[in-house]
C-alpha cells in the first residue's frame, strides 16, 4: 500500500521508535518498583516460568506475596485497557512464582557476600524493611532486622489475612530473605528488648521501617464499651490465631479502607453474622480498591456509604452505633475536611463495633536525642536522601509515606537502601523514572483483535467466608499463559537502524498498522505507539535494517537450536495465542505469531539440522492476532518451499499447519 | 532504479558448484530497493547454497556480506579482506557489481547471481516498469513525459505503427502503446499538432550503440 509521505526531516530525531532504550512499557513506568512486567509475561506466554520469576526479582523481593495482594497501579495504565481489558499483571506474576515452584525452581537466594565491612539496623520487617534489607544484602551490605512480633513480615502478617496471603506464602518470601544472609530477629522490640541507641552505636546505619502498627481511635461517645475493638489489633490477633473476645451477631465496622474491608471480611469468617461497614465516604469514594470492596459484597458484606459515626450507643455495652449523614468528605482542595447533617440521625443495631478509620506510628522508642518527631508524632523526613533529622537514620515505608500499597512500602525500602549504602560509602545508583510510550492510536486500535482478559478463579462464596483458606485459587498454566499472550509487547516491536535502511520504503508499504513513516527527504523511523510487533516488516526489510526487540531474529535463531537439541530432527514454529500444537512430537518454538518468520529463519532451521518444519498458521479468513499475519507466514512458508525446491529439496519438508484451536481467542 | 533478477538456481549452482569457498556479496542500493539482491536476498542465497552443497556433498564454506554500493571502488575495497582465501565471489549487485568486484579483488574468480534487465520505477510494491534505457539522448519533453525509446517496443519516434490496437501494444494486450498515451498526454495539454512535425532521425553514437561510454564531469579534476 502506498503511504503518505511525513513532511519534516527533523522527526527522526524527536520521535519515539521501538527498542528506544528511553521508552518503558506503561505497566513498567506505572509501578513503584518498577518491574519489567512485560519481560515476564512474555516468559509466561511462553511457559518460562523460572525465568519469568527471575525476572519478577529483579525488583521485587516479595514475589509470591506481592503477586497476590498488589494494588498493581500498573493494570491502570496497561494500554490493553483501551483495546479491552488490561493484562491480569498481578495474577500473572502470581503463575510466575507458581509454575516456578511447581517446576521446583526459582527458590535458591543468591550467595551474597557482605564485603563492605558495614552493617545495618532496620526496625520493623514489614514489606518496607524486608526490601531494604533484600536489597542492603546484594549490595553487600549486612543487615539485621529487629521485629517487635514474633514472626517476621510486618503488616503483610499481622493485618492481611490469610485468605488473601497465605502465611505459608509469605514464610516462603522472607525465607529466601533469610536465605541470602538476612538476620530477622523477631520478638525484639526496639525500646523494649533492645534500646534505640544500642542501635544507633552498634550499626554503621539504622532504617526505621515501623510502618503504621496501631489503630486511630474515635473520640466519639460509648468508644470506651467492651464490644468496641480496634482494627489493628483485631486483625493481628485473628492472624496469630489467637483467642478472639466472642464477636456478636450484627457486627459494625467503621471506616471504608482496606483495612476495615479486610476486619470486616474477618469478622464474617469469625462471627458468621450480618457485617455491616460503614463509611463518610460516598460509594465511589471509598477508599478501599474496587476489587475488594466487590470481594467483600460478595461475601454478603453491607456497605452503608455517607455515614459519619457519632456515638456507639448501648448501656453497658454494645446495641447500636448512632451515625449521621455526611454531606462531603473533602473540601475544595481535595483536603479530608468532613461535614455532615447534624439533624439526620439514625441508629444502625449491632452488638460489636470494629473501629478501623486509619492508622498510625508507633515511635515511642525514638529517643531525647533524635531522630526528631514533630507534635503529630511525625517523623522530619527528607523524602529525597530517605533521611531522618539524625545523621546516619534513615526511614521508609508507612511511616514517612502514609498508608498505601505494600509495592510503594517495597519501592520505599529500596530506595532508602540506596540512601543508606550511599551514605555508607558503597557504590549505589538511583534508577532513572523510565519514560512511557505513548497511548495506541484509536485507528491502531480498532485493527488490534479483542481478546478476554483471564478472571482469577475463586472458591465459592459460600465455602470461603467459612474459612481463611486462600480464596484465590491461581489462573493456572492455560489461562496464565492465554492471559500472558494477550500483551501488546509495548514498546519492544520492531527496531529500526537508521544507518542500515536505504528509504526503499518498504516497511511504510507492508505495515497493517501505519507504525513506520519515512520524510520527504527519505529519513524514517517506526512508530513506538503505533507498532504492535507482529513482525511483518522485519522479514520483508530487504537491507535488514529492522529487527524485532522481543523474540528478535538472534533469539529465534537460537531457539531454533534449542529446540533441535531434543534430537526428533523437527521442529515447529508456532504462536502464543493459540497455546496448541500442529505437531506435538517437534521441538517447539512459541513465537508472538509465526509472521515473524523471515524465510531465511525458515531455511535456518534446516542448516540447524532438522529434518522436518512445522508452521503454524490462521486460517485464510482469520487474521489472527495481528493483521495480515497468517498472510505473510504463508509467503514467507511459501517462498522458502521454493528455495528449497530450487535446491533440490522436497519443499513439503516444510509443512503449513492450521493451529488446531485458539484458545485464548476464545471467551473465558 | 536499476532492476536485477537472480538466475535460476540451477545456473548459479553450475557455477558455485566448482569452487570451494563462496563469498556471496550483497548490494544494498538499487537491487536491494528492488527487493532482489539486499543483504536480505544476499543471506537467503547463501543459506540455500549451504543448503545445497552440504546435501551434494560438497565441501567448503559459503559467507556473506553486504555492501552498500557496489559500483563504488571504497566500498568494493572495504570488503576485500573478506575474500582472503575465498575461491569465488558471487555477487547479487547488478552487473557492475561483479565488474568491479572483479577489477578491484583480481585474485579471486567473480561471478554474478544476477541478470541485469532494467533501468526501472516501481509501478506497485512488488512490481517494476522499465522507463529508460540510457539511450544518452533524452526526448521526453516532446514526447510528453513518456519514452518511446524505453516504451516502444519497436522504438519508433514519430507515432504508433500499425500494431496499435486499442491503446494497447500487438506484442501483448496488458503492454499500453505509448504512442497512444503520449497523444493523450499531449492532447491533455491542447499540443497533440505538435505531433505532426517529423522528427530527424535520432543519435544513436550517444548511447551504448556508439561504443563503451564514459562520463566526465567538466571543470573538475578527476
Amino acid at each position: 500500500m502506498e503511504r503518505e509521505l511525513a513532511d519534516s526531516i527533523t522527526r527522526s530525531s524527536a520521535r519515539p521508535v521501538p527498542g528506544d532504550a528511553r521508552l518503558h512499557p506503561p505497566c513498567e513506568v506505572a509501578c513503584p518498583i518498577h518491574t519489567s512486567a512485560q519481560r515476564y509475561i512474555q516468559l509466561v506466554a511462553e511457559g518460562d516460568y523460572g525465568r519469568a520469576l527471575a525476572v519478577v526479582r529483579e525488583t521485587n523481593p516479595l514475589p509470591q506475596s506481592i503477586g497476590r495482594i498488589c494494588a498493581h497501579p500498573c493494570e491502570d495504565s496497561c494500554r490493553r485497557g483501551g483495546v479491552d481489558e488490561p493484562i491480569a499483571i498481578c495474577n500473572l506474576k502470581r503463575v510466575a512464582s507458581d509454575g516456578a515452584k511447581a517446576s521446583g525452581l526459582g527458590d535458591e537466594p543468591p550467595a551474597v557476600e557482605f564485603n563492605t565491612g558495614r552493617k545495618v539496623a532496620i526496625i520493623g520487617s514489614g514489606p518496607s524493611g524486608l526490601a531494604a534489607a533484600h536489597d542492603l544484602a546484594l549490595m553487600g551490605v549486612q543487615p539485621v532486622i529487629f521485629e517487635k512480633q514474633p514472626e517476621a513480615g510486618g503488616f503483610l502478617r499481622t493485618g492481611i489475612l490469610n485468605y488473601r496471603l497465605p502465611k505459608n506464602i509469605l514464610d516462603e518470601d522472607i525465607d529466601y530473605i533469610r536465605g541470602m544472609g538476612v538476620e530477622i530477629r523477631t520478638g525484639t522490640g526496639v525500646g523494649e528488648e533492645i534500646k534505640f541507641e544500642e542501635l544507633a552505636s552498634e550499626y554503621d546505619a539504622v532504617l526505621i521501617a515501623v510502618g503504621l502498627s496501631e489503630s486511630r481511635s474515635l473520640p466519639i461517645p460509648g468508644v470506651d464499651l467492651p464490644e468496641v475493638l480496634l482494627a489493628v489489633p483485631f486483625l493481628e490477633d485473628v492472624n496469630a490465631g489467637r483467642d478472639i473476645p466472642e464477636l456478636g451477631k450484627e457486627i459494625i465496622v467503621i471506616g471504608g479502607g482496606n483495612v476495615a474491608i479486610d476486619a470486616a471480611r474477618s469478622a464474617k469468617r469469625i462471627g458468621g453474622g450480618k457485617v455491616t461497614m460503614v463509611c463518610l465516604e460516598a460509594d465511589h469514594e471509598m477508599p478501599a480498591h474496587d476489587w475488594e470492596i466487590a470481594d467483600a459484597r460478595e461475601e454478603g458484606i453491607e456497605m452503608l456509604c455517607s455515614q459519619g459515626p457519632n456515638a456507639i450507643v448501648g448501656e453497658g455495652k454494645v446495641e447500636g452505633l448512632q451515625v449521621k449523614k455526611c454531606e462531603s468528605v473533602f473540601d475544595e482542595h481535595g483536603r479530608f475536611a468532613p461535614t455532615f447533617c447534624e439533624t439526620e440521625l439514625s441508629v444502625i443495631t449491632g452488638d460489636t463495633v470494629i473501629v478501623s478509620i486509619g492508622q498510625m506510628s508507633n515511635l515511642s522508642f525514638v529517643p531525647e536525642a533524635g531522630p526528631e518527631v514533630d507534635e503529630r508524632g511525625i517523623l522530619f523526613f527528607d523524602r529525597e536522601q530517605c533521611t531522618t533529622s539524625r545523621r546516619g537514620v534513615f526511614a521508609s515505608g508507612e511511616v514517612v509515606t502514609g498508608p498505601g500499597a505494600a509495592v510503594n512500602a517495597l519501592a520505599s525500602g529500596k530506595k532508602a537502601a540506596i540512601a543508606a549504602a550511599r551514605f555508607l560509602g558503597v557504590e549505589a545508583h538511583y534508577g532513572h523514572e523510565p519514560v512511557a510510550i505513548g497511548e495506541v492510536p484509536s485507528d491502531v486500535r480498532e485493527q488490534i483483535k479483542q481478546a478476554p482478559r483471564r478472571r482469577m478463579p475463586v472458591r465459592a462464596t459460600g465455602q470461603r467466608i467459612t474459612d481463611f483458606e486462600e480464596v484465590e485459587t491461581g489462573l493456572g498454566e492455560v489461562d496464565g499463559r492465554c492471559e500472558a499472550s494477550r500483551c501488546l509487547l509495548c514498546g519492544s516491536g520492531a527496531r529500526y537502524s537508521q544507518l542500515k535502511c536505504i528509504s526503499c520504503l518498504t516497511c511504510v508499504r507492508v505495515c497493517p498498522y501505519g507504525a513506520p513513516w519515512a520524510d520527504k527527504d527519505g529519513l524514517g523511523g517506526i512508530d513506538a505507539d503505533k507498532c504492535q510487533a507482529c513482525g511483518i516488516c522485519f522479514t520483508q526489510c530487504p537491507a535488514k535494517a529492522i529487527d524485532l526487540t522481543v523474540v528478535s531474529e538472534d533469539d529465534i535463531e537460537r531457539r531454533i537450536h534449542v529446540a533441535l537439541s531434543a534430537e526428533t530432527g523437527m521442529v515447529e514454529f508456532g504462536c502464543w495465542y493459540s497455546q496448541s500444537r500442529v505437531a506435538p512430537e517437534a521441538g517447539f518454538i512459541a513465537l508472538p505469531c509465526t509472521s515473524r518468520l523471515s524465510t531465511r529463519l525458515l531455511l535456518h532451521a534446516f542448516e540447524a539440522g532438522a529434518e522436518k518444519v512445522y508452521v503454524a498458521v490462521c486460517s485464510e479468513d482469520d487474521d489472527g492476532r495481528f493483521v495480515h499475519g497468517h498472510r505473510q507466514t504463508r509467503t514467507a512458508v511459501a517462498e522458502a518451499q521454493k528455495a528449497l525446491k530450487e535446491i533440490g529439496m522436497e519443499p513439503e519438508l516444510i509443512e503449513l499447519g492450521l493451529v488446531p484451536e485458539k484458545k485464548c481467542m476464545k471467551s473465558a | 532504479m536499476i532492476t536485477a533478477e537472480r538466475k535460476p538456481f540451477e545456473q548459479i549452482k553450475a557455477v558455485t558448484d566448482q569452487f570451494e569457498n563462496i563469498l556471496v556479496v550483497g548490494c544494498n542500493t538499487c537491487v536491494a530497493v528492488c527487493l532482489t539482491g539486499g543483504e536480505r536476498e544476499a543471506e537467503l542465497l547463501t543459506a540455500q547454497l549451504r543448503l545445497q552443497r552440504e546435501k551434494d556433498g560438497i565441501s567448503g564454506t559459503v559467507n556473506t556480506v553486504t555492501v552498500l554500493r557496489q559500483c563504488e571502488n571504497e566500498f568494493v575495497d572495504a570488503v576485500a579482506a573478506q575474500a582472503d582465501g575465498k575461491d569465488l565471489i558471487l555477487s547479487t549487485a547488478c552487473s557492475i557489481g561483479p565488474q568491479l568486484i572483479a577489477e578491484r579483488i583480481p585474485k579471486v574468480r567473480v561471478a554474478p547471481a544476477m541478470n541485469t534487465n532494467m533501468l526501472a520505477v516501481v509501478k506497485k510494491h512488488h512490481v517494476w516498469s522499465e522507463y529508460c534505457v540510457a539511450c544518452g539522448d533524452c526526448v521526453i519533453f516532446s514526447t510528453g513525459g513518456i519514452c518511446p525509446i524505453a516504451r516502444c517496443a519497436k522504438q519508433l519516434l514519430n507515432g504508433p505503427c500499425g500494431g496499435s490496437q486499442g491503446g494497447h501494444c500487438e506484442i501483448s494486450p496488458e503492454v499500453p502503446c505509448v504512442w497512444q498515451l503520449i497523444y493523450d498526454k499531449l492532447a491533455a495539454f491542447g499540443l497533440e499538432g505538435n505531433l505532426s512535425r517529423i522528427d530527424g532521425p535520432k543519435n544513436w553514437s550517444k548511447s551504448n550503440s556508439g561504443g563503451p561510454r564514459t562520463m566526465k564531469k567538466e571543470g573538475f579534476e578527476p
